[in-house]
């Protein structure tokens, strides 16, 4: 392929937008480490761009199970995204599938230990799809904003798992959940790979469900039907697509990934409870980002998943030297804003292809 | 000469495209000047430039002699430009008042002051007889009166060089009449016209001078009085052109699809959008339903493809009362439809163009194992049709719909709908936004369909097409059908007459209301 | 329930819903224009957390109903500083507005914790009140109305009335309103007719900017004394009582109010005996506030008023 046949390509413009939008959020992110305190900004900078790398194997580990839930809300995020909705409640689908493990895995006592932890991840998603199928519902039928419904979700959904949390498996002393011990996820040989790291068989569960949705989208009459309804809603009736189960099987696949993030991380063996408290699953905005740097792309989500979770990492080493990790959210926020801008990249792109002489259509 | 307008060597480029390739156009004081040109000729590039919309990468324009540069509209209203758009530029939910003052309103202190516009306007629509209702909103108004609210806004602005963008498109033949009184009566009081047109008969009842455009290049300025319509169209289209569409008599067969008594109450207002319609359509004829935008046709056409739900009577298609059934049962068992939106409908825009050609028909088993594409019988399948229809495209089965022209977009469109093997074909304006090329391309495949032994359902709003290729006419108005004509024995002013609701035909006398 | 126990309500409905008010007119400058701005969250974030800050650093040398309004114009300033990021990107640069927002709302609560930390070592930035007005001279004497509105209030209440008349008037009266609107709902329209859409619709999403920023600061006074880079969605319940107020201020009130009564149910029951008494778990009087959202809008969704080109960016080249 030659340079011109390769800026034309389109998913090339798309990835060369993105990898943009990074390097512009990663500058002004050193910029924002200048300011707040310039002696220790380069080293900081550095730590950052290190990620897990910091922390050795063990780091490396932890990176990848900081990036497993948030592949999984990103697949959330995407799968939505390439219906066309736009899935901001991933945080109460999350949540939602966190207490349907945890529930599961405390109480369910009469299922075998080694099968626990699979009907508890089986839980976990049919309670983020039953809350991601609210959201479907109210659209397909009531033509209710999806947006603001995700939004009011994820708030009800946080109360409803605190007041579940504190109504069936709590833990009075801690102010938390009980711990799902007989469905802890199996380490999965990845503890021999990454000593002392919290890496499991989730992170494998994750990239496995990215490719699956990847066929799903791409190699099946149904992801045809779903993207179609995505790319155009009226279209796709009058071609005899059913909409509105489209929509609602969407938003339910959508809240199952979540959910199965939610089981994911809440089944990990490192002391990862539910608090009672009032604050929301950060978990699920989190793969709003992911969902948009791997461009809706389960692929991709795989590789923006593990770009996150290796900044998140960065974020949490930079404490060292008394920087405060928020500045790894302002980072990715940027990154996000400026793929919102994406639309002028490609137009350099296709500016730049028009000046090598040839034109695009 | 004086020349009002002058245009000199004009080029406006767009990404891939030269819209205007050196165009030069000189407009008289006091004359109607005719822009004659096909769909994508260059002559809403050319207007949009002249308007303010667009900035031209070379050329000069020239107001009353003056060298000028318009940057936007409102230069172009200072130099006394004014324009009707081809799409109406109205604000639906703004009253008339409002649509006209909004960017010249009256103010104190940036406060509205609405009283004193609406003695200016009130005087005006008497001067020039255009009937308005100032306190009515948009969309409650007819077609024909939102025109005149361009009108209005143009004068209002004390204009005089009037550019008309393809005003006659959605008005019956009585308006056009109405129209062309006005645009005489705008030059008796001292304002020059520049009137957009694909209409050779329009050019030849009003205009002084023509100039031609085809594919982006300047073709010529003529006089209209010594210029046959012949030759115009020559110079428009780079050939001979045949009027007359070749069709032989219909050899018309059996029933296929029996409407009775249909009616659907209409989302927008409190009456029926259609109501207690019936009709039968049959094999090897093409049925036209004709009648000004909005009056039912396209609530009619939903029912019977099942995009909109009935609220009254019945839908027979070839003895089965399809009335309920969904719109794939529709689309799979013989019922084909060009819709009216193409990118609204009928294509996926974001989709490839072999994507598209199976919109309605990835399930089958050619197409599918197990729920599984099968990219190779789909790939075949676009490269036959690509090959029958001579659809053409950037990249073959892989271009995006989005990136091909209107008439390929239609020939893919046709040709999905055509391969079914369909029994019942319902095209809806088939042939708009095409060219001449196209749409005797469209044309030549409906009656070929016909000719097969299909039923061709054709809904038109352009008359020469209503007339030229149906072999029966119903005319649909507020939603009941008025009238059915044969088109040998009906003339355009005849159906003009059914259109805008002025005469019924026997058997559909209006229906007195009985309690 | 006794004359006090309503007057008690009314007022802290008064708390909850003029920020909601004064957030979602901000919201209905920007979408009228043609331009949906999502990003009211974070904008109040922003606008609270720089507020309260200078509140914070100020309140040494100042104190009472000057310290605030000195405090809501920054706060305003601020919001629309944010703000100006979502006009650029949504209308320069025609980007998708939803995602654009997004970007804001992440930006800003990591915005506030990270300045705050590094600015005074923790994230909650304090201040006192110091300016409640127990009684306002005179209006608080008139029966009944003086005990809802002119007792135990804050001037900001005033302020969002002021804003609400405003809005009222610009929207209806004036050539700026109507052109705004015409904006939002047919911009190519307002092109032809010489109105500056890109002008016009930077103007509206820096007033949904100054208005969100007012209306965390407003949110935050009369509630709490310490802000920790939150606002608890009303950003996004703001944009809920936009739609429910079908984008029109007399209804965007009474949708204020609406939410506001609910909110004030679902934080102040234990002070209302008849709830109390109801023995329902405190968690379910939390969720009120977005059940009824999500309720209300179930059954007005189906006939929306939005202005028709709101999201949709503005391309001169269209048509």
């Amino acid at each position: 392929m030659n340079v011109k046949k390769l800026l034309n390509n389109r998913s090339f413009k798309n990835a060369f937008a993105s990898i943009f939008a990074i390097l512009f959020g990663l500058l002004i992110g050193y910029i924002i480490l200048l300011i707040s305190n310039p002696a220790q900004a380069t080293r900081g900078f550095i730590i950052i761009l290190n990620g897990g790398f910091n922390g050795g194997l063990r780091g490396v580990g932890n990176m990848l199970h900081n990036a497993m839930p948030i592949i999984l809300t990103g697949l959330s995020v995407g799968f939505a995204f390439k219906t066309g909705l736009f899935n901001i409640g991933a945080s109460g689908q999350f949540i939602l599938g966190a207490f349907a493990a945890i529930y599961i895995g405390v109480k369910w006592t009469f299922i075998p230990v080694g099968y626990l932890w699979v009907v508890a991840l089986i839980g976990a998603m049919l309670a983020g799809a039953i809350w991601g199928a609210i959201v479907g519902v109210l659209k397909a039928f009531r033509n209710v904003n999806e947006v603001i419904t995700s939004i009011m979700l994820n708030y009800i959904g946080m109360y409803l798992v605190n007041f579940l949390v504190v109504s069936t498996v709590f833990d009075l002393t801690r102010n938390q959940s009980l711990s799902p011990r007989n469905a802890y996820l199996p380490r999965g040989g990845l503890n021999v790979l990454f000593p002392l790291s919290s890496a499991n068989i989730g992170i494998i569960i994750a990239i496995v469900t990215a490719v699956v949705m990847y066929i799903i989208l791409e190699k099946t009459t149904f992801g045809f039907e779903l993207k179609a309804v995505g790319y155009n809603r009226e279209a796709s009736r009058y071609a005899g697509i059913n909409e509105k189960k489209s929509i609602i099987l969407s938003m339910m696949i959508a809240g199952a990934l979540a959910g199965l993030g939610g089981g994911l991380l809440y089944l990990s063996d490192i002391g990862k409870h539910i608090e009672v408290v009032d604050i929301l699953a950060t978990e699920g905005f989190n793969g709003i980002p992911v969902a948009l740097l791997g461009l809706s792309n389960p692929i991709g989500i795989i590789f923006s998943g593990l770009f996150v979770g290796h900044m998140n990492m960065g974020g949490f080493y930079i404490q060292r030297l008394r920087f405060v990790p928020e500045v790894i959210d302002m980072m990715i926020s940027i990154i996000i804003y400026f793929s919102a801008l994406s639309l002028a990249f490609k137009s350099f792109i296709e500016s730049l292809s028009r000046k090598m002489g040839g034109r695009t259509k | 000469m004086e020349y009002v307008i002058e245009m000199l060597n004009i080029t406006k480029e767009f990404p891939g495209i030269i819209a205007n390739d050196d165009i030069t156009l000189q407009v008289q004081k006091g004359e109607i000047h005719a822009l004659l040109g096909e769909n994508g000729a260059g002559k809403s590039t050319l207007m949009s430039v002249l308007f303010g919309l667009y900035i031209p990468e070379k050329g000069t324009i020239k107001v009353k002699g003056k060298e000028v540069k318009i940057h936007n509209p409102n230069d172009a209203n200072e130099l006394g430009i004014g324009m009707v758009h081809q799409h109406f530029k109205l604000v639906h939910n703004f009253s008339v008042l409002e649509n006209i003052v909004l960017g010249v309103e009256t103010v104190k202190g940036g406060i509205l002051r609405m009283e004193d516009a609406r003695a200016k306007i009130v005087n005006l629509s008497k001067q020039y007889n255009l009937r308005i209702e100032p306190d009515s909103i948009i969309e409650d108004i007819s077609v024909g009166m939102q025109q005149r609210v361009e009108i209005l806004k143009m004068l209002y602005r004390d204009n005089d060089i009037l550019i008309f963008d393809e005003p006659t498109a959605v008005l019956t033949p009585q308006e056009i009449d109405e129209l062309m009184k006005i645009m005489r009566r705008l030059i008796e009081e001292g304002k020059s016209i520049i009137f957009i047109t694909h209409k050779l008969n329009e050019i030849k009842a009003v205009a002084d001078r023509v100039s031609v455009l085809r594919k982006g290049k300047y073709i010529g300025t003529v006089d209209v009085a010594n210029t046959s319509k012949e030759e115009m169209s020559e110079m428009m289209v780079g050939r001979k052109v045949i009027f007359e569409i070749e069709k032989g008599k219909a050899k018309i067969g059996e029933n296929v699809l029996t409407i009775r008594n249909l009616s659907i109450n209409s989302k927008v207002h409190g009456k029926s959008a259609v109501n207690n319609v019936s009709f039968d359509l049959r094999k090897g004829e093409i049925l036209c339903v004709a009648g000004i935008e909005g009056n039912g046709q396209t609530e009619l056409i939903y029912a019977l493809t099942g995009l909109l739900p009935v609220d009254g009577g019945d839908i027979y298609y070839k003895g089965e009362d399809i009335t309920h059934k969904s719109i794939r049962y529709r689309n799979s068992h013989g019922i084909s439809h060009i819709p009216e939106d193409r990118h609204k409908h009928g294509l996926v825009l974001d989709y490839t163009l072999s994507e598209n050609l199976v919109l309605q028909t990835y399930f089958l088993n050619k197409f599918q194992n197990k729920g599984f594409i099968n990219f190779k019988s789909r790939l075949k399948n676009a490269k036959a049709m690509i090959e029958q229809f001579d659809i053409r495209s950037g990249e073959g089965p892989i271009t995006l719909a989005r990136s091909m022209s209107g008439g390929n977009q239609q020939k893919a469109i046709v040709a999905r709908e055509f391969e079914k093997d369909p029994d019942v074909i319902i095209a809806v304006q088939p042939t708009r936004g095409l060219d001449v090329g196209a749409i005797e391309y469209i044309h030549t495949q409906l009656i070929k369909q016909r000719d097969m032994g299909r039923a061709v359902l054709l809904v038109s709003l352009e008359l020469s097409e209503v007339l030229g290729i149906s072999d029966r006419i119903i005319v649909m108005y507020e939603g009941e059908i008025v009238g059915a004509v044969n088109p040998s024995e009906v003339t355009q002013q005849e159906l003009g007459l059914y259109m805008s609701g002025s005469k019924r035909g026997a058997g559909y006398e209006r229906k007195e209301i009985t309690k | 329930m006794t004359l006090n126990t309503f007057y008690f309500l009314v007022q802290q409905t008064m708390f909850y819903s003029i920020p909601l008010l004064i957030v979602a007119i901000g919201g209905m400058y920007s979408e009228r224009s043609g331009v949906v701005n999502i990003a009211l969250e974070g904008i109040m974030v922003i606008g609270a957390f720089v507020s309260l800050y200078f509140m914070n650093q100020m309140q040494s040398t100042m104190s009472g109903q000057s310290l605030l309004i000195l405090s809501m114009l920054v706060a305003a300033v601020t919001g629309m500083f944010l703000s100006l990021f979502h006009a650029y990107a949504s209308i320069n640069m025609k980007a998708n507005q939803v995602i654009s927002g997004t970007a804001l709302n992440l930006f800003a609560p990591a915005f506030a914790i990270f300045t705050a930390r590094m600015l005074i070592g923790v994230q909650q930035v304090t201040f006192n009140n110091t300016y409640r007005i127990p009684l306002v001279p005179f209006l608080s004497d008139i029966p009944v109305l003086g005990d809802l509105f002119f007792k135990n209030t804050y001037i900001t209440t005033f302020v969002g009335f002021g804003i609400l008349i405003i809005a009222t008037f610009v929207l209806y009266k004036t050539r700026f309103g109507l052109r705004l609107r015409a904006c939002g709902e047919h911009p190519q329209a307002a092109d032809a007719a010489g109105v500056n859409v890109k002008k016009m619709r930077y103007i509206g999403v820096l007033i949904s900017g100054a208005l969100a920023g007012l209306g965390g600061l407003v949110l935050m006074v009369p509630v709490t004394t310490a802000f920790d880079g939150q606002v608890g969605g009303y950003g996004f319940l703001a944009l809920a009582v936009l739609i429910f107020g079908q984008w029109r201020p007399g209804r965007i009130l009474f949708a204020a109010f609406f939410f506001g009564l609910m909110k004030t149910i679902s934080a102040a029951y234990t002070g209302i005996p008849i709830l109390l008494a109801l023995g329902i778990p405190s968690y379910m009087f939390k969720m009120i506030p977005y059940l009824a959202t999500i309720i209300i809008l179930t059954f007005t969704s189906k006939k929306s008023a939005a202005p028709r080109a709101a999201g949709e960016p503005y391309d001169a080249g269209k048509r």
